[in-house]
């Protein structure tokens, strides 16, 4: 599929990453590239890096070594040889095509549903507000929030308050999507709906990277999953050959550890 | 000696001429306080700058470490030796807006350690920076975690425009002066100046908690 179509495979492109926090090394040379169109799932043990890695796809950390291009444009490299302001400049408009999502969700408390999502789009996308709130409806509706509109985020589920953070990214019209752990801080019965939007984008060939510890969910929507240990990428593949048959004995290990015994390929 | 009302009562509308002047000079001097202490506080995090926040950690604790009067008196008498003649009324909005920034910096920087880390790195994804960040998503945030120690704020600055009177600014307690210097009856005359601060502080104070609720009510 996307993988081999050659340049295609060269959307997101992340070569030569390398980020040491105090005491710590998160990422060992890591290079990765992305497909348009292409689901990538990161997983690993807690501390192999697989984080800190999708946070330096947007440079939200910046990585001490190597660079990240979208589309071919630059969006960080170490060192940076551009001035401040071009690089403030550079980033928040590549930013603008990366959606983030996050773990804890960051809705924005002091901002109803609606504005939650019409917000970023007329200060950075610069639509006018009508613009706006016809786009922030759609993406609503897509995660199925259009009744909540005028509800406060902090009366919405953990799920919601999730599906509500996917529609306000949704509403940039990203090009790549970049999910931190989506359902982790979720009750376990909210899981499935955020799961079920992310299924839809990933039918729709959004291009997302998504780092999760849901293997079922994994395997069903990820043309591609990255095991990540010790800041390395150990292992990556199509989702039947890594979590079948994995080749190294840490990507063994680590499976034999989620104790994934009733793992099934499609399970929903 | 009794307590004869009509000195009271008499003193009146004089009383609420000067506290209109009191109202106005406290939202005057807390306005701009807010103002300079939001601005100092988004330089200061926003610049990482170690002399800035040297800078101002050392402001706060003059302003802090000094008795009020005393820096009244000193914007008073020091400003025109400089070359700047400002009258009292401006000396003593300075002056309260001086001390009450180096309070307002304390609580606002309260106010944005409430303020999640990951709200920042959201509205950084979503490209926000700068101006946007801080007034679409930090600073609204700040404010509505600072409003209770903000309200205090306002309500100690409305009672100390009452140490104005020094530098002759005809405020409610000058006013009061006044009045009894003139009729003798000194009680009368504070003890309505007295109901007037209370009566002012508890409007504030009421009217902030009304607002709160209404807030939460919205948001509920």
């Amino acid at each position: 599929m996307a993988m081999d179509t050659g340049k295609m495979s060269n959307f997101l492109e992340m070569t030569g990453l390398v980020k040491t926090f105090t005491g710590a090394t998160a990422l060992q040379d890591v290079s990765l590239n992305v497909a348009k169109g292409e689901v990538v799932c990161l997983i690993g043990p807690s501390g192999c890096g697989k984080s800190t890695l999708l946070r330096t796809a947007n440079w939200l950390t910046p990585a001490d070594a190597g660079e990240v291009r979208l589309d071919g444009e630059l969006v960080g490299t170490m060192p940076d040889q551009r001035s401040a302001s071009k690089q403030a400049k550079g980033l928040n408009a590549v930013r603008a095509r990366i959606g983030m999502v996050f773990q804890n969700f960051n809705v924005w408390p002091h901002l109803n549903v609606l504005e939650n999502v019409v917000c970023p789009q007329m200060v950075v996308a610069k639509r006018s507000r009508n613009e706006a709130e016809k786009k922030a409806l759609v993406a609503l509706s897509e995660v199925g929030l259009e009744d909540k509109k005028s509800e406060w985020p902090d009366n919405l589920s953990g799920g919601q308050k999730q599906r509500l953070a996917i529609a306000r990214v949704l509403a940039m019209d990203p090009d790549l999507m970049l999910l931190d752990e989506p359902t982790s801080a979720l009750d376990p019965e909210l899981v499935s709906g955020v799961l079920a939007v992310l299924k839809r984008l990933a039918e729709k060939n959004m291009t997302m990277i998504i780092v999760t510890h849901e293997l079922g969910f994994a395997s069903s929507v990820a043309d591609r999953i990255v095991f990540l240990e010790g800041g390395h990428i150990i292992e990556q593949g199509p989702p039947d050959v890594i979590l079948q048959s994995p080749a190294t004995e840490r990507l063994k290990l680590f499976l034999d550890k989620l104790n994934i015994t009733a793992f099934q390929p499609k399970s929903d | 000696m009794k307590f004869d009302f009509i000195y009271t009562l008499d003193a009146l509308p004089r009383l609420l001429e000067g506290s209109l002047v009191t109202l106005k000079l406290a939202l005057l001097g807390f306005a701009f306080s807010v103002v300079l202490a939001t601005l100092v506080t988004v330089a200061r995090t926003a610049s990482k700058s170690r002399i800035l926040s040297i800078a101002v950690a050392v402001y706060i604790s003059f302003i802090r470490g000094t008795p009020l009067l005393v820096q009244i008196f000193l914007v008073f008498y020091v400003l025109p030796i400089v070359g700047l003649n400002i009258g009292p009324v401006t000396a003593g909005i300075l002056a309260l807006t001086l001390n009450s920034a180096a309070f307002v910096i304390e609580i606002l920087r309260g106010g944005l350690a409430s303020v999640p880390k990951g709200q920042f790195e959201a509205a950084r994804s979503l490209g926000l920076s700068g101006y946007a960040l801080w007034v679409k998503v930090v600073l609204p945030q700040t404010f509505m975690s600072s409003i209770p120690p903000l309200v205090n704020e306002f309500t100690q600055l409305l009672k100390a425009t009452a140490l104005l009177s020094t530098i002759t600014v005809v405020e409610l307690m000058r006013v009061s002066q006044q009045i009894y210097s003139n009729n003798y009856h000194p009680i009368e005359v504070l003890t309505g100046a007295f109901v007037m601060y209370f009566l002012m502080c508890f409007a504030v104070s009421r009217g902030a908690s009304w607002l709160e609720s209404e807030f939460e009510v919205k948001r509920a």
